[in-house]
Formats: C-alpha cells, structure tokens, sequence
C-alpha cells in the first residue's frame, strides 16, 4: 500500500520548509507547521469557488485570512469583522452582495466594462442638445457605484508614440483654417471636456487647429458604429445625429440592428472622444439625422500634440537648469525630476515677480518674455532678464529676505520651483552643492548609476 | 555542473552569436535543429530544465542583476512547442494564451515537473500593435528573472509563427479571485501581500529603472509557498531617468500623468499600488464609473474617498500615494521606495525576512500536486481557424523577433 499523495506533498512542504528555516525545535516547528496548513487550508476552503454561494462569501470574509501572518488569528478576525460592519453604514451605496450583477462571479464571463452600453454616458454627455438624457450622466461621480463591475479588467493602450528628439526633425500638426466664429464654438464645444481643459493655449490652439472639417451630405450616415474600433472625437458644427445603442454591444444587420434610441447630438455637441485616449469598441452608434457638419479629431494627432509639447518644454526646462551653477552638480536624472515638478505660471506686463525684503520660497525660470531688476531706492533697473535667465534661486538655499525685487516688462511665462518641492523630491540644496567638492561625493543618490 | 559549463549549455546561441553575427534567422533555425548537434543540446536543455526546480532560490537584488551568472531567462534556439506537452489552459489574455505545460519525454521522476508556457501568435502582436511590447516583456522577465516576487521566466523561444515563454508556475492562481471572492482583504492581509509589492516595484524602479506599468489583481499571482508572483510585463519598460508618453494600462488604475499625455515614468507604478491597496482594502478601486471617461475625470481631479472605517494610517498611505502631484507622490519623492516601507501602515513588516520570503503568507494553497490547476477558471479552448503568418509578414516582421 502506498502513502496518499496528499500526504507525501505535506512532508515534502514540510521539508522544505525545515531546510530553509533550519529551527533548533523540531517538534515545535512541525507542530507550527501544520497547525498553519489546517488554518490555511479551512480559509482556502471558504473562498473556494464551490463554496461561494453569497453565505458562503459572508462566512469567507469573517473567518478569512485564516492564518494572521502578524498577529494572532483570532484577534484578526475581530477586526475584520468590526471593520466591515461600520464600514457599510457608511458607504454611500455599499456593494452589498446582492447588487452584484448575476453574471459578476462567472469566470467565464469576460466583457470588459467598455464592451458594456455603460459607457454610452459619457459618449455623448457633453451633447449640448439633447433630446434625452443618457441613464447614468446624471449619477455624483464620487459616489460608490453600487454597481461595480467584479470582472477581470482587460488591459488597454494606444499606438506608441515616440518623441522627436532631434529639433530637425519636429512634428508639425495638420492645420485646416477656420474662422474666428468656428474656432469659438469649436472652443466652447470642447470646455467641459477634462481632455481639453488642461491644455496650455499654444496646445489649445494647435488641437483646434488640426480639426478637420468633415461634411456629412445627407440624412441617415452612420459617423461611428456601435463596437468598431474607434481613432476619432467629433464636434457638431450644423445638424443632428442620432445616437443608438443595441444591447448586445455592437451594430446589427437588420431592422433593430440599430437597438434604442438613446439621444440627440446637435450643434456644439460632441462624442467619441474616448478615442483620443485609446482604441476602444465604439459604445454607440451615431447616425446623421439631417444634412451636417463636423469636425473629426484622430487620436494620434491629439496624443502627438499633447506629447510633444510636454517633451519640449521638458527639454527646455532641462536645459535651462543646466545653467544655474548651484544647480550644476545635479545628474541629469535629477534635473529631469525638478523639470518635471516645475510650474508654469503667466504674469501679465507689470508684475511684481518677487518683492525685495520677501522671505523667498520659489526659484524662477524665464520661459518667454522680460523681466527687470529693481532695489529700493533706485528708479533705474540694476539688469534685464530674458528667456532662459533664473532668479530667486537662493531661496532653495536659505530663508534670507529676497535682495532686489523682480518686475516684468512684458507679458512672461516663468517656470516656479518652490524649495519644498525641491526638498521633497531631491533633499536640501547644500547636500547637492556639496557634491560640487569631489571630496564629499555622497553616495547612493542615483540608483541608476549602479546597475550593469 | 560547474558554473560556466552550465551556462554554455544554456547559452548555446550566444556563443554562436558571437563566431557568425548576423545568422540570427529564426526562419533557417529549423534546418539547423535537424544537425545532430542540436539534438543534443535540446536534450541537455530539457534536461536542465528538470533541475530547475531544486536550484530556485531567491537572488539577492544585487545577484539579479548579472545576467551571465544566473540560470534562468535565456533564450533557447532549441527548445520548441513539440517539447512540452499542453495539460490545460490557465489563462488568456488580449493576445495571449497560458498553458500549464509538462516536459515530454523525461525520466522517471519528473513527469509532474511542470511549467507554466505563456504562447504568443506573432500575426495577433502585430496586428495589436504590441511587437515593441513583447519585446519589453520578454527582455524586461529575462533581466528581473530570479527576483523572488516575480514570476520567472525560465526561457523564451520562438517557431515560424509563435512566440514562447517558459514560465515558473504559480498553483495559487490570481490574487485577483480570492479578493473577489473574499470581497476584501482585511488589513494584515492587504499589508502582507502590499509590502511584496512595495519590494517588487522598489527592485524594478530603483535596480532596473523599469516601470511596470499595469499593476492590478489580476496580474499579481499566488505560488506554491503562498508568496506573490507579478505576472505579464506586457507594458513593462525600460524607463531609466527618461519619461516616456504611450499610453497603456487598466483604466482604473491610470495614473492621471498618464491621461494627460504630458510624460510618465516609474512614479505611475506607485500611484496604482495606491489603487490596489485600496482595492483591497474596500473591494472595488476608488475611481470608477460605468463610462471610462468619467473614470478618467476623476482620477484627473484625484479626490480619494475613504470609508469612514478605513484606518488612519492606511489613508494616509493611499493618500500619499494617489497624489495627482508626481512630486508630491509618496514613492517618487526623495527616498522613493524606502519612504514608503517607512509609511506606519507597513510597521509591522519585517522587510528583510520577508524579501527571503521567511514570512508565510495569508493564504497557503492546498494542492494535490504540483500540476494541480484548482485555483484557475476554466476556458474557451483556443479557435481552430487562426490567421496565417504569411511569408510577406515574416519577411518584414521577423527582424523584430530576432532575438526573442
Ligand atoms: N506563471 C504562471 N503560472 C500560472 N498562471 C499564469 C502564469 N502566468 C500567467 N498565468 C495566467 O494567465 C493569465 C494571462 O497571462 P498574462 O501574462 O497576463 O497574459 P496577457 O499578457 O495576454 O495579459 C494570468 O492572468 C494568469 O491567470
């Protein structure tokens, strides 16, 4: 007769473990050892998949882990239980086992959330002429959904997009021309969108420009069909279109194929603008309800924008730190972190920048523009600063009032670096300036340097 | 064996390499697998591969680094699908397909020696769009593998139309189904398993300037011992000190960076530990909606709520980490990981026991076998009518396969 399997894969669990731990109480340790596995194994039990009927989950949650790696396992299960039950008293809509969608613990199902009409709310949320509203637009954003979707999340990602590096070489977008009514209502389309309301005014005004005028000649064109891929955000210039969405998740032949009317689009509204995030089935279908106009924006064009500006200014921030001799002993790993924490701030002409006698706090990058040098007492200004100067640095270093005071001559965009930001992202300036001195070179301070 | 003979044998490609540069077709592989020679050292790397499973011991983060040293990650020109016997299904993914795998024809013993063999059709990564991806994912497992947090690729290999991974197989199955079926984690829990991912992201940030970049816990797995294992590097890459602007991810746990297009690096991994911490601890992430775009909106205004039962230091831990400001974001300021292993939420842990994996975990799983695939769900067999990888595919492609 032989040993059960079970049994010989515990011993040489066991084994194993005993190897690496090498414990001075043998019995002990075993006795440890397999008082774990029981544990372990009743937990594992509960969150089987056999066992998870909703009691069942209910029994898992209390009694789960059943082996406390920190604590003892009793006191554990106190508090995960106390935890849970004023927990959901709190919750706005709790996600209580019963508003779980039936299919939500089915493996087999695995339709990612945009496959589901669920996304047809914001699809054409920003629709200014609506005929009805979507379900969900409506819902406080920063409620807990009680709807939460428990399956498996599919990854996403769009083309990769690859600055370009040499200045030879740069990215111009397509630009159409339009009048200055269009790009108006072209800007008043696009302001609600969280995409566009970061944009600086130079991207702004490029990503206006590269909209492309699209007319559509007549009634019942279909622009974007329920599950196709999707690469365009549209603007309604002049018309309507008509927005459906068939509960299986794409567009079908036949009469319904369409599914339900879901709402309107009209001028000034728009939809598909997940498509500048990344390619992702169309949630709806948007057909032509009149003779119309567009405007089409592709997803590269709108990334590449966005990107390559981002890359540039970054360069230029890199470059311009380069300059600022407290600053020259930083790796360039460094330099790339500040550039990356540096705000962009515009002042108009007139501004002053930083007043002398001030406590200093920021240090100052001229981006565009100019800027002069004022003491107190003095009407005539000690120096000019144009694109590229800094000023204020010494604040990073020490809390000495400012010595001069800073004013701009015309409209200017300065780069601001608070010192605590520089602290929390590269510790106090000494320690940098004192890597200027070979002497004291401290270590550890570029994690990169080390590896090959 | 002695070191360098082993990896002579393991490495029986580079030294080729370096006498013929330049006679890297994996199109002409086939006739020289015919010479006798290859015969050979395919059975020696079968061979190999049996022994695998005594030597695996975590390396230190430093040893990790030296390629030539360590055993495993390689890529075999003479390993092929026809050595593995494909026992189930474990996973799929967008284009890939994880098979639970035995080597074929082995010697008494070691039949219940298996692997996990992740198979990638070259016509599905290239219609996706993901041959720069695979690429990462391949180079990024071979330079991280030995981590003991990391599943570890063994070996990658390739035939005319397919792509190899040889992976370690986890039996625990995904994190990601026992928080589901548990619906949250309590805390010494989530801290257990949190504080191996704190290990991992600070080997792959601050060792290998790499960042992961789709963290979840669908992607974390569970091993024999009860140990984490970070699976699929798909979007991992190489950062360094560079930022980088492709966007790829899961849409709840996106880094609002990343939305914005305007560059992202490491500092995006620590912002989705703050989402899977959470996720653990409540249930379901923090941002979310049915419409992805207004998932996006929130994450972009990054205003976290907490249940009022959450404890004190675990918000400030998700706060800290979910901080829409990269340079206010805990993990990528000064310190970087090390500020977070010294966050009070983490208080308990001991870190250096717990990267030699002397900690055990919450949840053991109890198996049958080594080749036991309780833990995984059950699915579609693969569809018959593939698409053909076309000789005019393979001309232009398989340049960029070259060296998988
Ligand atoms: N080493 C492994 N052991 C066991 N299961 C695995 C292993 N690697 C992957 N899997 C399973 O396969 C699934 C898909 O693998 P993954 O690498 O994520 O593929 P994809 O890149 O296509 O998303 C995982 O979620 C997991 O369930």
């Amino acid at each position: 007769m032989s040993l059960p399997p079970d049994y010989s894969n515990e011993i040489s669990a066991l084994s194993r473990e005993v190897l690496k731990h090498q414990p001075h109480d043998v019995l002990q340790f075993c006795a440890n050892f397999f008082l774990r596995r029981l544990e372990s194994q009743r937990a594992e039990f509960l969150l089987s998949p056999q066992h998870s009927s909703p009691q069942g989950r209910g029994m898992a949650e209390n009694s789960f882990p059943g082996n406390n790696p920190f604590g003892s396992p009793n006191n554990n299960t106190q508090t995960f239980a106390s935890i849970d039950e004023e927990e959901e008293n709190d919750l706005v809509a709790s996600p209580t086992a019963s508003s779980f969608p039936p299919n939500a613990m089915d493996p087999q199902s695995h339709a990612p959330a945009e496959d589901s009409f669920g996304n047809f709310a914001g699809f054409a949320a920003s629709a200014k002429a609506q005929q009805s509203h979507p379900p969900s637009s409506s819902r406080d954003p920063q409620s807990f959904p009680n709807n939460y979707n428990l399956n498996r999340r599919t990854s996403v990602s769009a083309e990769s997009l690859n600055p370009t590096s040499s200045s030879s070489d740069t990215f111009t977008p397509p630009y159409h021309q339009k009048t200055e009514e269009q790009q108006q209502r072209l800007r008043a389309a696009v302001a609600g969108n969280f995409l566009f309301s970061h944009l600086d005014d130079e991207q702004s005004a490029q990503v206006l420009g590269a909209l492309q005028e699209k007319p559509i000649p007549t009634k019942g064109i279909k622009v974007i069909s329920q599950g196709d891929v999707g690469d365009f955000f549209y603007v309604v210039e002049k018309g309507m279109f008509e927005v459906y969405v068939n509960k299986s998740g794409k567009l079908e032949t036949g009469l319904d194929g369409l599914g339900a009317k879901v709402g309107a689009v009209g001028p000034g509204g728009s939809f598909g603008e997940l498509a500048l995030m990344y390619n992702a089935p169309r949630a709806a279908t948007v057909m032509s309800a009149e003779q119309s106009t567009l405007w089409a924006l592709d997803r590269v064009t709108f990334r590449r924008i966005l990107m390559d500006s981002a890359f540039q200014r970054r360069r230029m921030y890199e470059g311009f730190l380069e300059e600022v001799p407290l600053l020259s002993s930083l790796k360039s790993y460094e330099r790339s972190k500040i550039a990356d924490a540096l705000e962009t701030k515009k002042y108009p002409a007139g501004t002053t920048i930083i007043q002398e006698g001030d406590v200093g706090e920021s240090f100052y990058i001229l981006e565009s523009g100019e800027a002069e040098v004022y003491k107190r007492g003095n009407d005539k200004s000690l120096k000019r600063y144009k694109k590229g100067d800094y000023f204020g640095e010494l604040a990073l270093l020490n809390d000495a009032p400012r010595a001069a005071s800073v004013v701009s001559t015309t409209e200017v965009k300065v780069a601001q670096l608070g010192k605590n930001g520089f602290q929390r992202l590269l510790g106090p300036v000494e320690g940098i300036m004192r890597r200027n001195d070979p002497s004291k070179e401290t270590d550890g301070v570029d994690p990169l340097a080390k590896s090959n | 064996m002695a070191s360098a003979a082993m990896h002579k044998l393991l490495h029986p490609h580079r030294s080729r390499e370096e006498n013929h540069p330049g006679q890297q077709n994996p199109a002409s592989s086939h006739e020289r697998q015919d010479s006798a020679g290859m015969e050979r050292v395919r059975e020696e790397e079968k061979h190999n591969l049996m022994q695998w499973e005594e030597q695996k011991h975590p390396l230190a983060p430093g040893q990790i680094q030296n390629q030539e040293q360590k055993h495993v990650g390689y890529s075999s020109e003479a390993l092929r699908q026809e050595d593995f016997e494909l026992i189930k299904t474990l996973g799929t993914g967008t284009f890939a397909r994880v098979w639970l795998v035995r080597v074929k024809n082995v010697n008494n013993g070691d039949e219940n020696k298996v692997f996990a063999l992740k198979i990638l059709r070259k016509t599905d990564v290239i219609r996706l769009k993901q041959v720069e991806h695979v690429r990462n994912e391949r180079n990024v497992l071979a330079s991280v593998a030995g981590h003991p947090f990391i599943t570890t690729m063994v070996a990658s290999f390739q035939d005319y139309d397919s792509l190899y991974m040889l992976l370690d197989y986890c039996p625990g199955g995904e994190v990601f189904s026992y928080l589901r079926r548990a619906r949250r984690f309590n805390e010494p829990t989530s801290q257990f398993y949190a504080a191996e991912i704190v290990l991992i992201l600070e080997f792959l940030h601050e060792q290998q300037g790499v960042a992961y970049r789709d963290l979840k816990p669908e992607n974390i797995l569970i091993d024999a011992e009860g140990h984490l294992k970070l699976v699929d590097f798909g979007f991992a890459k190489k950062v360094e000190n560079r930022e980088t602007y492709t966007l790829c991810g899961t849409p709840e746990y996106l880094a609002p960076e990343v939305i914005r297009n305007t560059g992202h690096g490491t500092a995006v991994d620590w912002w989705a530990f703050g989402i899977l911490v959470y996720e653990f601890l409540v249930g379901q992430p923090p941002f979310w909606d049915q419409n992805p775009m207004k998932i996006y909106e929130q994450i972009v205004e990054g205003k976290v709520r907490f249940p009022s039962a959450m404890s004190e230091d675990a918000r400030s831990l998700i706060s800290g980490l979910c901080t829409v400001d990269t340079s206010k974001r805990l993990g990528n300021i000064q310190g970087g990981a090390g500020t977070v292993k010294a966050h009070p939420w983490f208080r308990q842990i001991d870190w250096e026991a717990l990267y030699y994996r002397k900690v055990g975990g919450p949840i053991v799983p109890h198996l049958r076998g080594p080749a036991d695939t309780r833990n995984f769900d059950e699915y579609e067999p693969e569809p018959a009518n593939r698409e053909k990888y076309t000789k005019e595919m393979s001309d232009k492609w398989d340049e960029h396969f070259r060296d998988f």
